[in-house]
């Protein structure tokens, strides 16, 4: 090939590269997160089938966004809210970018990402009091991630929340596309559940069922971003919570790839084995990881 | 392909094009009204405009041999009142086209969204994220930048009618040994005289502050350089300890962008790397430093905030300051004004605090004319990087060393006068060695920061890539008009 021509056609070339795909998982064993594993502890498949992957250090920082609920309808259970905002601050180590996102009829940036974590809760302790009815989260679960996938390196996506949803432009069925398809790790700490458990005897059908849809919701999201959900009965366990995710953060393991799979706008399957060998014997640990990408 | 390569090279020829068509002068009919007129004879007109380009050190110099009649700088004080009127007006204008302009592609986005493709939906983000970036520069400018730049305009031409008569009487002070009677006079007694008895008591009240302010957690990292603390830490003690300090000081220095210094009573002082920036030489510094000084010598802060409590002060600024810098961010741009460094510490800081009121700020600037003298630096550094900053776009908001009230003039001569009437010092200080180690030294972590910045992530801001419109530029040391065009003849 002319070195011109090669010149002209190398930029295409690299284009037509596809770019590697960072997956972030944590390993668990019971309650206990297993780190130290190497290359050869781990199996990656894509619909089944066997890909090369190489084990690198987590992307840093990270971009970690606290998106919570703020709506009048969530009042009764405000002082979850609160207590979890601030668990979470408390608990948020130095070092990456944090940003706070309130949502009720629309969805909207308190404070943009900083490395003072201190300005989240100087802005959200100066919230002004909601002026909407509606939980519109799967609006602004959807435009955030949306907002997220655009930033480069490891993005986390914090939800509090109760998991309601009132009057979305979006159908779940978006949200869960979109989940598919962005590479941001979502983990959820639901807000209301203490009512829930005390009035729960006293609701009518239509209200179970839209309880139990908003829990299945934050589950669902946890599930296919390789996150996790918790749907505390107390107050007092958000900053064990809190801890949990920032611990699982630091002990998350990142597999570097080239995906194969076919860009056709279909959910592909992705499965993550770990384990050790000891002798001839092989301990397999449970993996927190998406379960798939739709491409 | 070749047709998608096409399509992507016209595309992105239209985001410029777009971008140059926003950046290029309004047209005619759209301006903020006529520009005023030059009230005077053109040669005089210039002549006039010249000197009030001059530093004030300078003017301090000339002023006695320019003969402009009072008439003339009356007429030039109405023009300026115009120019400034005018130059807001247009930049106000501006922003509200660059707003309406963004609103209208909202608007657009919003309707097509579901039909868009790609490369489409990306131009329009694009043209959206440069149009908010355009809207904040221009409001930055119309409500900030050439207000001020017009105050210190106005400051010199104040300085031009009455700083010869004000010479005279200082002369006639000095020659009658009167100098001597007035306030903070003995300065040969520095560090013995009592100034305001009780600085002692305040170190509580400070170590509280520090504390309160930490908890807040908008208190910038610190600077995690040695070479840079350790140079500051040993001027500032040089400082002090040639003051009226009689509580240890207690030196931090930031890594912030913001061009500020402060000090907490009790002696905590604050050094923000961007004022390390900012100053040019080491007399400046001093000059910036022996006045946060002063702020503590004169228990300013005490005064001021007898009546409220640390906690209670630092809690309603925190509050104030998230309003500002997350509340606004829809309206005010503050997202971009943080970009420049003019949203920071300083909204966080209570003026009360801080010890800054319009008698203080006269006396801090005496006394701490009087300090940066004591420590061998040249006094004068404090009007240069006063003068400096005035002229400055994006000058911090919330700094004690550069208020607005008491007037530019009023500190102005003050300082100048406190200058004339301390006594002769051989080998008065600017700049040394140490100084430009420090500088080189800072280079490199402002290069850091500055590549940190860049790879900061943002929700407000994501759209990576796109070709940003410049920056419209207002630099120190130039003239207002640069940006402002107004008719010279």
């Amino acid at each position: 090939m002319p070195r011109a021509a090669l010149l002209i056609l190398w930029p295409l070339l690299l284009a037509a590269q596809p770019a590697p795909l960072s997956l972030y998982l944590s390993v668990e064993d019971g309650d206990r997160l297993i780190g130290g594993l190497g290359e050869r502890n781990f199996r990656l498949y894509e619909d089944g089938r066997p890909v090369a992957f190489r084990l690198a250090e987590p992307e840093a920082p990270a971009a970690i966004t606290l998106l919570v609920e703020h709506s009048r309808a969530s009042w009764v259970y405000q002082s979850d809210l609160q207590a979890a905002v601030r668990a979470f601050l408390d608990a948020a180590p130095e070092g990456h970018w944090y940003s706070l996102a309130t949502y009720s009829h629309g969805w909207r940036v308190e404070v943009d990402f900083t490395r003072r974590k201190g300005e989240l809760w100087a802005a959200y302790s100066a919230l002004e009091p909601p002026m909407w009815d509606e939980i519109d989260t799967y609006d602004a679960i959807y435009e955030v991630l949306e907002k997220l996938e655009m930033l480069p390196g490891r993005r986390v996506l914090i939800l509090i929340g109760s998991g309601l949803d009132t009057l979305s432009a979006r159908t779940l069925q978006e949200v869960q596309q979109k989940i598919e398809s962005v590479n941001v790790t979502v983990f959820a700490a639901a807000a209301g559940s203490m009512l829930r458990g005390m009035y729960e005897p006293y609701l009518g059908n239509t209200a179970r069922m839209d309880l139990t849809r908003a829990e299945a919701f934050l589950n669902l999201l946890a599930r296919k971003s390789g996150g996790q959900a918790w749907l505390p009965r107390f107050e007092s366990a958000y900053p064990d919570i809190a801890r949990a995710v920032f611990l699982t953060l630091q002990h998350q393991y990142r597999l570097v790839y080239e995906s194969s799979l076919p860009r056709d706008g279909k959910f592909h399957r992705l499965r993550v084995e770990a384990f050790q060998l000891a002798g001839d014997r092989r301990r397999d640990f449970r993996v927190r990881v998406r379960d798939g990408w739709r491409r | 392909m070749a047709s998608d390569s096409a399509s992507c090279g016209r595309r992105v020829l239209a985001v410029l094009l777009a971008e140059l068509l926003a950046l290029g002068p309004l047209p005619a009919a759209a301006q903020a009204g006529k520009p005023p007129a030059p009230p005077l004879p053109k040669e005089v007109f210039h002549s006039m405009q010249e000197s009030l380009q001059r530093p004030y050190l300078d003017l301090f110099e000339e002023a006695a041999k320019l003969e402009y009649s009072p008439a003339q700088i009356e007429a030039m004080r109405k023009y300026l009142d115009q120019a400034r009127g005018f130059c807001v007006r247009e930049y106000r204008r501006r922003a509200s086209a660059h707003q309406k302009e963004r609103e209208r592609a909202q608007a657009d986005l919003k309707r097509r969204t579901a039909s868009l493709e790609d490369p489409e939906r990306r131009r329009i983000h694009c043209r959206i994220q440069n149009l908010r970036i355009l809207e904040s520069q221009t409001q930055m400018l119309a409500e900030h930048a050439i207000p001020v730049a017009y105050e210190n305009k106005k400051a010199k031409l104040e300085l031009i009618e009455k700083w010869p008569a004000e010479l005279q009487r200082v002369r006639a002070e000095i020659a009658s040994g009167a100098y001597h009677q007035r306030r903070f006079g003995d300065v040969k007694d520095i560090g013995v005289r009592e100034l305001v008895p009780g600085q002692e008591r305040d170190v509580k009240d400070g170590q509280e502050a520090v504390r309160q302010l930490k908890m807040t957690g908008l208190l910038p990292p610190e600077l995690d350089n040695a070479v840079i603390r350790n140079y500051v830490a040993d001027l500032a003690r040089n400082v002090a300890a040639r003051s009226d300090l009689r509580v240890p000081l207690n030196v931090t220095v930031l890594n912030s962008k913001e061009i500020n210094a402060f000090a907490l009573p009790g002696g905590f002082l604050f050094i923000q790397r961007g004022l390390l920036e900012a100053v040019e030489d080491e007399a400046q510094l001093a000059g910036v430093i022996a006045h946060e000084i002063a702020h503590v010598t004169g228990r300013h802060g005490y005064k001021l905030m007898k009546r409220a409590t640390i906690a209670s002060i630092i809690y309603q600024a925190a509050q104030l300051a998230a309003v500002l810098l997350t509340g606004g961010a829809a309206t005010l741009g503050a997202y971009y004004a943080l970009q420049y460094g003019f949203y920071g510490l300083g909204l966080v800081l209570s003026l009360d605090l801080l010890g800054v009121s319009r008698e203080f700020e006269l006396e801090a600037d005496q006394l701490g004319v009087q300090y940066a003298w004591n420590a061998g630096y040249d006094p004068s550094g404090f009007i240069r990087f006063f003068d400096r900053m005035a002229t400055r776009e994006g000058y911090v908001n919330g700094a004690s060393w550069f208020r607005t009230h008491p007037p530019f003039y009023a500190r102005m001569v003050q300082t100048r006068r406190e200058m004339m009437f301390l006594p002769q010092k051989p080998d008065l200080r600017r700049d040394s060695e140490e100084f430009r180690r420090m500088k080189a030294e800072l280079a490199k972590v402002a290069a850091q920061a500055q590549e940190e910045e860049k790879n900061k992530p943002s929700l407000l801001a994501p759209v990576q890539g796109c070709p940003a419109p410049e920056k419209i530029e207002y630099q120190p040391g130039d003239p207002i008009e640069k940006i402002c065009p107004v008719p010279l003849s």
